[in-house]
């Protein structure tokens, strides 16, 4: 399977879905000016993967701030993710970032997959 | 809205609100108002704390601050996600209109301060995306709430109402389009009202809501509040808006400007019955007038025997008003049927469903006869497009079931009878009582199906009785009706409470609804309509305080009807009905499998020959043999009875399958005489299917019947004949149940019918000892040739006999013989006599001997002449030898010789074919390439009992004279025909071997199974021509009329 790789920007955030190494991480600034064009390529990664899935997904995300905007497409990750055995969330956030905490808790709670909380 | 979902809301509010620089204090006003609507003082505060609370309200104001440094700060990314899980709960309880309206109020509520910063849009766009609103709609929705200038908003989906004439609003447009050719043109559309400023509606489409606001300065009144300035609100139906120079603007004058199917369809409805009276001299209805264009819903109200359905069957064109005329598109209804076909569909009150098929099949060939061109798939298509508008497409493969054994709901089946007119579009849709019996759920969804309908353009009357508010609101028009047909009412139907309490000076009457909950409460109309006058002790006295009468005056005083202007040109009509030869394929495979599905049907239907056949056959089963105790053919006594038994079956079992047949289509037949379909194809259909069962039946009868009775070689022409005679009793059955209006009423005609076949059979009673009236001597009389039942039995009786391998080898002999026996011993005996007579008395003066002269004379003439043996008589002039004048010795002598040489030449013509016939068993028996024994095959084939009944073994008197002619009793299936008297003579003795016809002779067999298919197609002519039903309607009114005469005396 094809490996998923978008360098970060100002606006965008870093993306490795790496079926073969297992890793999936997200991380960085999301405000894309078109939330949905954006992630519509990971969106499609990730049914594609849910067709023959590792046996167990550690999905990591590592963000400093995403909009209002990004956060639908963010719950709908999550939710492509859902479907899929044995995933994992590591919800990375900065110590100091209670917002991005909280953020990772009403997550948790709007989709059913284990949430992993984790500071850096 | 529950508790869950309002806390919901209010969070959504405060982070919106929140965000850029937080709450501002008319925000928060609106908040407020906003909770205010829906609760009461105490759980608005708990809201509003609330509110404050998620919000940040009271803490802004301390921490001024921080305010400057939140302003510059994004959307917290907790906020972002609480609003996703805010948005998710919503959606797991509110249905898509409501969403609109939430998404609508929040957006007012950033319109309420005008700060449209970029978080908070984004924040509200991501929650219409959350909430699965597309983005063209979102952007309209926004464009409608947020802008205040008119010129911004410009959808196709607005519709805008001030006081610029609508013409020059077209106009403007078009210039526009032609200067700048770009994308500025505007779409929005247009209606012209006096008043300040603007309505502005919003059509939602994917969900066909509408929402108005007001921008200017008059006061306008919806639903008897006044609207706020650029407040949004919901537009339901049935709203009034009240104008304080203008006139008012109803829902339906409003909505119908979106709509562009309605450009399309054109239709005028103009209705002007003056009076109708019943055929029992009352009057029905008297000046009705109705006049009404495209896409309108009419609802037609009154006292129970108002004549709210008399009505609607004149407006329909199933009654014929008595003076005045129903036009649609300026066609009569009455008169130029042909132009209007199909334009008029109609719902009635009762079901006209076809039990035994499955929903989908009831609207499949009804489809299939309405739209002759379109495909399977279309059909198809067609049909599940209806079944799921409706919400029947989960029942589609369910029975539809009877009265007693539902298997789909009231509500459905009268989804269903709406589906069967609405497959085929009709223009103008007559509904009776559609929410009669239904639940007031089942009654709303009606409704709304017949609205939405009306907005698609069609034109649409509805009985309807109590209706609720939210039904009463939905119509256009009103149209009320006092006992007596007396019309009080046309018009808005909200209107119709104000006026009514108007006219009767009642407190509050310029309200037509309930101001808080905009409520309708029809039945107060009905209240005053009928209020009663109360006496003097209180009690309500049966006079009424405004008669029927006045309130009629009242109507011509206040309403005047005007005329919709006729509509130049063929009303649009989708019905294209298949040719004869496929209605009758669709009527059959129709009834076929409905009758199939009905498996008590089909079970008794099958097996009741078999087992009648059982029942017969093992009962008369007589064994008796010269000594022995085998069952033996030959000597079964019963053999005429079982055929007279089988023929009574044939016929009952014809009778009794078919006698329901059409009284149970009845009320299918009435829905579909809509569509002018053929009414013989439709005969024919029901002719294939009753005569296919009448096979099988009469053949399943016939096997097991000659099974058991051993009945040999006999099968195919017993079935031939009761077949034949069971599809003749197929069509008698199929007239009266076209004639008759009840099934009871057919079953007792039954036996009526059944048993003067049953007297006149020819076996139960000899054709020559009945009543003298009806008895012809010699011949079968004419009221028994006219029963169907003789020429079978006579078929099979002759057939039988004749036919039978047995017999055929010696028919021809026997006949000769016979004859030849019969002239030897009886005739020239007679004749003789009578000679001898003559010559003793011919001389004598007396006028009654003359007279008995005369006639032995004419008769020994009569007979003379058709003798073929005349030697010694071959010169002797019949015509004046044998007259008194002419009679003479010589002659006398001649004669006498001659009778002596003609006993003599038949007795040699006797003994001749009797040496003949031994000669050929003989040569049979001597064969050894035959198996054959005489007695055996006699045992087999040949019945002692038939043979002596068909040769009338048992007659005393072998020869008899009857009105001057010498009949032969003994041997009838021997004797041939007497010389026929004209071309049509068919009429002959019982159990003739032949039949004579147009200068032919036929077999018996042959000729009598035709007679009886001649019966039948009589019968199918009586039928198609309904002349028993006819005749029963005339008699009738013959009835009528010496009634009505009566009291005049």
């Amino acid at each position: 399977m094809e490996i998923l790789n978008l360098e970060g920007t100002e606006d965008t955030p870093k993306i490795i879905l790496d079926k073969g190494n297992g890793i999936f991480e997200i991380s960085g600034r999301s405000l894309p000016e078109d939330s949905a064009e954006f992630y519509q390529p990971i969106l499609d990664w990730i049914e594609s993967y849910g067709e023959s899935p590792n046996s167990g997904t550690d999905f990591v995300f590592k963000l400093e701030y995403f909009n209002t905007a990004s956060s639908k497409l963010i719950l709908d990750v999550l939710s492509a993710l859902e479907d899929i055995d044995g995933v994992t969330i590591q919800w990375y956030f900065h110590e100091d970032d209670e917002d991005m905490e909280e953020a990772g808790e009403e997550f948790s709670e709007l989709v059913e997959i284990p949430f992993e909380f984790k500071t850096y | 809205m529950s508790e869950e979902i309002l806390k919901a809301l209010t969070q959504l509010f405060a982070i919106i609100t929140r965000q850029d620089g937080g709450v501002t204090e008319k925000e928060r006003e609106f908040v407020i108002s906003f909770f205010k609507q829906d609760l009461d003082q105490d759980t608005v505060s708990e809201y509003v704390a609330l509110y404050d609370k998620f919000s940040g309200y009271s803490k802004e104001k301390e921490e001024g601050a921080e305010k400057k440094e939140r302003k510059s700060k994004l959307t917290s990314v907790r906020d972002s996600v609480k609003v996703l899980g805010l948005c998710k709960k919503i959606n797991k309880t509110l249905v898509q209109k409501q969403k609109f309206v939430v998404l609508i109020k929040i957006l007012e509520l950033v319109g309420s301060d005008k700060k449209f910063t970029a978080q908070r849009m984004e924040i509200i766009n991501t929650i219409s995306t959350v909430f699965n609103i597309v983005k063209d709609e979102y952007k309209l929705i926004e464009s409608f709430v947020l802008k205040d200038n008119v010129e911004e908003i410009n959808f196709d989906d607005i519709l805008l109402v001030n006081s610029k004439p609508h013409e020059e609003v077209i106009a403007s447009n078009d210039k526009q389009a032609q200067e700048d050719d770009t994308d500025e043109v505007s779409l929005t559309k247009h209606f012209h009202s006096n008043i300040d400023g603007n309505l502005i509606f919003l059509r939602i489409r994917s969900v066909d809501m509408y929402f108005l606001k007001y921008l200017g300065d008059d006061e306008i009144v919806m639903n008897g509040f006044i609207m706020l300035k650029n407040r949004v609100y919901l537009f339901s139906h049935g709203s009034t808006i009240k104008t304080p120079r203008g006139s008012a603007l109803y829902y339906s004058d409003l909505i119908i400007n979106f709509n562009e199917e309605l450009k399309t369809t054109k239709i005028s409805f103009n209705a002007d019955i003056q009076e109708l009276r019943f055929p029992n001299g009352a009057i029905g209805l008297r000046g009705v007038k109705i006049s009404e264009g495209t896409g309108k819903l009419i609802g037609i109200m009154g006292a129970s025997g108002a004549g709210k359905t008399t009505l609607l069957n004149v407006l329909a064109g199933i009654d014929k008003p008595t003076l005045g005329s129903i036009k649609i598109n300026g066609y009569d209804t009455n008169t130029q049927k042909e132009r209007i076909h199909g334009v008029i569909g109609y719902v009635s009150q009762d079901d006209l469903l076809i039990e035994e098929l499955t929903v989908y099949q009831n609207l499949y060939y009804n489809a299939k006869l309405c739209f002759a061109d379109a495909s399977e798939e279309e059909i198809d298509k067609r049909v599940m497009e209806v079944l799921t508008n409706l919400g029947l497409d989960q029942r589609k493969d369910l029975r539809v079931g009877g009265v007693l054994d539902k298997t789909i709901s009231g509500g459905q089946r009268k989804r269903l009878n709406i589906a069967l007119e609405l497959i085929r579009e009709p223009a103008v849709m007559f509904v009776d009582e559609p929410t009669s019996g239904l639940s007031s759920r089942d009654s709303e969804n009606v409704i709304d199906l017949l609205k939405e309908l009306s907005l698609k353009g069609k034109l649409i009357f509805v009985v309807i009785h109590q209706p609720s508010s939210d039904i009463y609101k939905m119509f256009d028009k009103m149209y009320i009706m006092d006992t007596g047909g007396y019309p009080v009412f046309y018009g808005n139907p909200i209107e119709a409470v104000t006026y009514f309490k108007r006219i009767t000076n009642q407190v509050d009457s310029f309200r037509g609804q309930c101001e808080t909950c905009g409520n309708v409460n029809p039945e107060q109309i009905f209240n005053i309509i009928e209020a009663q006058v109360v006496d003097e002790y209180g009690q309500l006295t049966n006079k009424r305080k405004i008669t029927p009468t006045q309130w009629n005056g009242l109507y011509k005083e206040n309403f005047n009807i005007e005329t919709v202007e006729d509509i130049k040109e063929e009303p649009p009509v989708t019905l294209n009905i298949p040719n004869k030869l496929k209605q009758t394929v669709i009527f059959t495979v129709r009834d076929t499998l409905s009758k199939l599905s009905n498996k008590q049907y089909l079970l008794i239907n099958l097996l009741e020959a078999p087992l009648l056949a059982v029942i017969l056959a093992f009962i008369i089963k007589y064994r008796t043999s010269n000594g022995g105790t085998e069952y033996v053919f030959r000597f079964n006594e019963n053999l005429p009875a079982f055929l007279m038994m089988s023929i009574v079956v044939a016929l009952f079992m014809g009778l009794s399958v078919s006698a329901e047949e059409i009284i149970k289509d009845r009320k299918i037949l009435k829905r579909e005489s809509f569509l002018n379909l053929s009414w013989n194809s439709y005969l024919c259909s029901k002719i294939i299917i009753l005569f296919v069962m009448s096979a099988i039946q009469t053949l399943m009868f016939v096997i097991v019947g000659h099974l058991i009775l051993e009945i040999k070689d006999m099968t195919f022409s017993f079935w031939l004949v009761l077949f034949s005679i069971s599809c003749m009793s197929n069509m008698i059955g199929l007239n009266i149940s076209s004639a008759f209006n009840s099934a009871i009423t057919v079953y007792i005609l039954i036996p009526l019918l059944l048993i003067p076949q049953m007297i006149l059979s020819g076996l139960l009673f000899s054709f020559d000892k009945l009543n003298n009236l009806i008895s012809t001597r010699g011949t079968v009389p004419i009221v028994a040739d006219m029963m169907a039942s003789r020429w079978a039995f006579e078929a099979m009786a002759v057939h039988q006999f004749k036919d039978n391998t047995f017999e055929e080898l010696y028919f021809d002999l026997e006949k000769i013989e016979s004859q030849a026996d019969f002239k030897a011993s009886y005739m020239a005996k007679e004749l003789n006599k009578k000679r001898q007579f003559i010559f003793e008395n011919y001389q004598d003066e007396n006028d009654s001997v003359q007279r008995i002269i005369k006639k032995d004379l004419r008769i020994l003439a009569k007979e003379l002449d058709n003798e073929s043996f005349k030697e010694g008589i071959e010169d002797l002039d019949l015509s004046t030898a044998l007259t008194i004048e002419g009679y003479n010795k010589e002659i006398n002598t001649q004669l006498e010789t001659y009778f002596e040489a003609y006993r003599k030449h038949y007795q040699g013509i006797y003994n001749q074919t009797v040496d003949k016939r031994d000669e050929r068993v003989y040569k049979l028996e001597n064969n050894p390439d035959y198996d054959y024994k005489l007695n055996d095959y006699k045992n087999k084939y040949f019945n002692q009992s038939l043979a002596d009944l068909v040769t009338n073994a048992t007659v005393k008197e072998r020869i008899i004279e009857y009105r001057g002619e010498i009949i032969q009793q003994i041997d009838p299936v021997f004797n041939d025909p007497d010389k026929p008297s004209h071309l049509f003579d068919y009429r002959t003795h019982f159990y003739s071997p032949q039949k004579h016809f147009l200068g032919f002779y036929f077999d018996t067999y042959n000729f009598n199974v035709t007679v009886i298919w001649l019966m039948t197609f009589v019968f199918y002519i009586t039928l198609y021509y309904e002349v028993l039903g006819k005749s029963l309607q005339s008699f009738g009114k013959i009835k009528l009329f010496k009634k009505k005469a009566t009291p005049k005396k």
